[in-house]
Formats: structure tokens, sequence, C-alpha cells
């Protein structure tokens, strides 16, 4: 188990000195997205299920933060190990794949954990965001960072490029985020669009996350969690399955 | 059955690329434990893959490998093994005294911080200690890849062609160093392409060419075998041959 400690406070480590670039500049993004879209805009905006709008969009932008950051936290971590090859040192160690594989996942949990606290702390001093119901926060957070810092292991496993990271980050995370219910209620989409949304995976994570904090949600808290983990255990065993074979990570 | 006074023993070992290439085939070798074994071969031969196989770094298509009578992916066998890599392969975000301290860990280690302060010490590094790795000189970093590879005091010691683009000096300081390791009872394996090195250092040294072994006895042996005056003499007939 020691050698998973130590993967695990490397991971770890680099999230803390690169903390400008891994915490403070995507926490400045959504407090800059609350400022603008909730303080400024949100006067004029009604309430949204019953809630003022500055305070229904933190849980969204919350999540928003949290997976962006879960994932390229890890892709980038793992796909700068494997270029440089200091991935090495980790897979000749006397450790599991198992042990690999969390070590690898717990720095995109740590991330994201740090800029999630952040913006929790910044956005009840600014807008006052309740949580209704901690128990369900708590189990949309973990499933929703077990996702997406397992994708990002994967595709930093599987990328030839610097490029092949970000285009998951930009082309599929970022828009399914923006499309997935951060700034409204799908009950205001017209038709076909509120249909579409139920096939959006993060809606579901957005909806639970919601859900934790206002008590409100679009879809059942089950069916979102339900969704969440049905996503993030292939996910995860994905990840594990690669650190078992060896695929992409030895010749 | 694997032998247990072997350090490491190959048998049937075959690697073959995603791509067709076949890198080793039938591979057959045992290196007795506190031996100083060299592999010689032109690029291509198949050493880097042969070491790649028993540090667990590809996946091999047949055979087995053991290092001191455990399978090589064993916790055990992997505990044992210290590899210093061709290319220079430290983490980029980590001072020296954390390459050491971290490596450390990842083997298990207990004593890491002193372990590391004396590797630090032995290597000459103490100016660099909290200087991360890309800031270090080529030597420097020579230097701190087989200080990493002896933190976690390994019965066998792996050096691949570790002092290719290196100056003189570090040249002799570091045979200096690795005839130490050897004296006080750890086996190395050197893959080199210095001819001069090989025939300084080891005791046994073997010819590999397309992934198959061509000759193996020791530096006298080989020149009486192939019935030349010097091993660059020996190196051409075998690569020849």
């Amino acid at each position: 188990m020691t050698g998973l400690v130590w993967l695990c406070k490397r991971e770890t480590l680099r999230v803390s000195k690169l903390w400008t670039q891994t915490v403070l500049a995507p926490v400045i993004s959504s407090i800059l997205f609350i400022l603008v879209f909730g303080l400024s805009l949100g006067g004029r905006i009604d309430q949204v299920s019953s809630v003022d709008y500055e305070v229904f969009i933190v849980p969204g932008l919350i999540t928003m933060g949290m997976v962006q950051a879960a994932y390229a936290n890890n892709a980038s971590s793992i796909f700068q190990a494997r270029f440089d090859r200091y991935i090495h040192d980790v897979l000749a160690a006397p450790m599991s794949p198992w042990q690999m594989t969390f070590g690898y996942t717990v720095g995109g949990i740590f991330r994201a954990l740090a800029i999630g606290a952040s913006l929790l702390v910044l956005a009840t001093i600014l807008v006052g965001v309740p949580i209704e119901r901690p128990f369900a926060l708590a189990a949309a957070v973990a499933l929703g960072l077990i996702l997406f810092s397992a994708l990002g292991v994967v595709v930093g496993i599987y990328a030839e490029t610097w490029d092949h990271t970000t285009f998951i980050a930009n082309i599929v995370i970022l828009p399914l985020a923006f499309v997935g219910g951060v700034f409204y209620s799908i009950e205001v989409l017209p038709s076909p669009w509120e249909e579409l949304s139920h096939f959006n995976p993060v809606f579901y994570l957005v909806n639970a996350v919601r859900f934790g904090f206002l008590g409100e949600s679009d879809v059942s808290v089950w069916l979102s969690l339900g969704v969440t983990a049905a996503l993030a255990v292939p996910v995860y065993a994905w990840s594990q399955w690669l650190f078992t074979t060896g695929r992409r990570l030895k010749d | 059955m694997f032998r247990n006074d072997s350090a490491l023993s190959l048998r049937g070992l075959t690697k073959r690329y995603d791509d067709g290439t076949v890198a080793l085939e039938d591979f057959d070798l045992e290196i007795p434990a506190g031996a100083f074994f060299g592999l010689l071969g032109p690029n291509g031969a198949g050493k880097t893959t042969l070491i790649s196989a028993v540090c667990n770094l590809v996946r091999i298509t047949d055979g087995q490998i053991s290092v001191f009578g455990e399978p090589h992916d064993s916790m055990a066998a992997r505990r044992s093994i210290g590899l210093a890599e061709q290319d220079i392969n430290l983490d980029r975000f980590l001072t020296v005294r954390e390459t050491l301290v971290y490596h450390g860990g990842y083997f298990g280690m207990d004593d890491l911080e002193p372990r590391a302060d004396e590797m630090i010490e032995a290597f000459g590094l103490q100016s660099k200690r909290d200087v991360r790795a890309p800031k270090l000189s080529g030597g420097q970093r020579r230097r701190l890849l087989l200080a990493r590879a002896l933190m976690h005091r390994p019965r066998l010691v792996i050096l691949d062609e570790p002092t290719a683009g290196v100056d003189f000096e570090l040249r002799t300081e570091l045979w200096r160093y690795i005839r130490q390791l050897h004296s006080e009872g750890t086996t190395i394996l050197l893959t080199t392409h210095y001819l001069e090195e090989a025939e300084e250092l080891c005791d046994e040294i073997a010819l590999i060419r397309g992934g198959r072994l061509i000759a193996r006895d020791s530096s006298e042996g080989l020149r009486e075998h192939f019935g030349a005056a010097r091993l660059q003499d020996v190196y051409v007939k075998a690569m020849a041959s």
C-alpha cells in the first residue's frame, strides 16, 4: 500500500505546485460566470424553479468547474508522464494495477474538490447558496468525479498528442456541460431540445448536484445518480483494464 | 524450473510488436547472481526490448522471465530490480530530492529521507537537491537517473547505455561507482555501444543480433572463440556472421 500512498501524494503534489493554473484559474473563471450571468443578468430574470437565478446557476457552475478540472488534470498528468516516459518509474514499481489506476485517479479528484470547495465558499459569500440535501450532494460529487477523473486517465493513456486531450475537453465536455442545464431548467426548452437533453449525461450530473444544493431538480435524483453511476463504473473499469493489460502503456 | 542462484533467467522469450516486428525470438539467457554482465549488439538488436521486458515495461509475446527465482511481474521481483534507462526520463515536476524520495515511496521503502540524502551525497548533487530535473545539466540528470535506479537498494541493477553521450570525467566517475556496487555483491546487467567499456567492466559478455543470442563468454573467451585480437574484431566478425 505504501506505493499507492506515494503515487497519490505525487499526483496531489503536482496540483499543489501548479495551484495558480490548476485551482486559481478555474475558480476565477467560474466566479466570473456567477458575477456576469448571476449578479448582472439575474435581476432581469424571474426565479427559476422557485429560486433566484444567481443561486440557481451556482450548482451547475460548480459541477462544470469540477468535472472539467477532474478530466483535464488526469488527462494531462498521464499524457505528460507517457510523453516524458517517467511513467516507467511507476509501471516498474511493485504496485498492483488497481493501485496505479486509483493513484492516478486521485489527482483529478483532489483538484476538483479544491476548486469545488473554493467555489462553494465564494458563492456562499456572494449569493448565499444553501446545501439542502448534503448526502445527495456528496453522492453526486463522488460519482461525477470518479466518472470524469477516470475519463481523464483513459484519454491520457490513448492520446497521441496534447491536441487529443484538449479536443475531448473542448469539443465534448464543455458543450455537454453548457447544454446540460447549467444556466437554465430544461422545462423552458421547446421540443425537441427538452427531450434531447435527456440524452446528455452531464444533464443528470448537473441535476443531481443541483438537487443536493437546492432540493430542486428537473428529474428524479435517483435517476440522475443512477445514470451517473452507470457511466462512472464502466469508465473506471476501462481505465483499470488499461493498467491491468498494459495496453497503450506498454509496447 | 528456474535456478535459485540466477539473478536473471529468460526462457524462450519472444517479443513481437503490434506492427509485426520481432524484437526477440525464443531467447534464452541466464545471468548468475553477483555477475557483471554485458549485453552488446547494434541498434535494433533487441537489447532495450529485453531490458524493458524484464522490467515489465513491454508486454511479452511468449516465454518466461524470472528474477532471483521469482516471476518478473511479482512484487518481489520488481522490488529487486533497479533500472537506469538509456533516455533521461525524470519527472519534470519533482526536485532532485523529491525524485529520489518518491521513487523510494513507490518501491515501499521505509528509510526514504536518509537514503535520499545518502544518494544525493554519493552522486555529488548536494547543491542541486531542491532543483527540478529540467533545470539540471545533462551530466547531473544522468547522475540522478543512476541514483534513482539505486535508491531502493536493488539486487539486480540494469543499466541501459548509462554512459551514452557522457563526457570522459563523468564516465570514469560512473564506472567507479558501478564497480563499487558490483564489489558489494550487486548483480549488474549493462548494455553499451562502447566495447572498451564492456571489456573493462564485465565478467561476461553476450553478443546479440536480430533478437537472437550470437555468443556469450568472457572477453578472453570471445576473442579466442572468434580468433580475434581485440573485442572490436570479435564484434565485427560476430555481427557479420
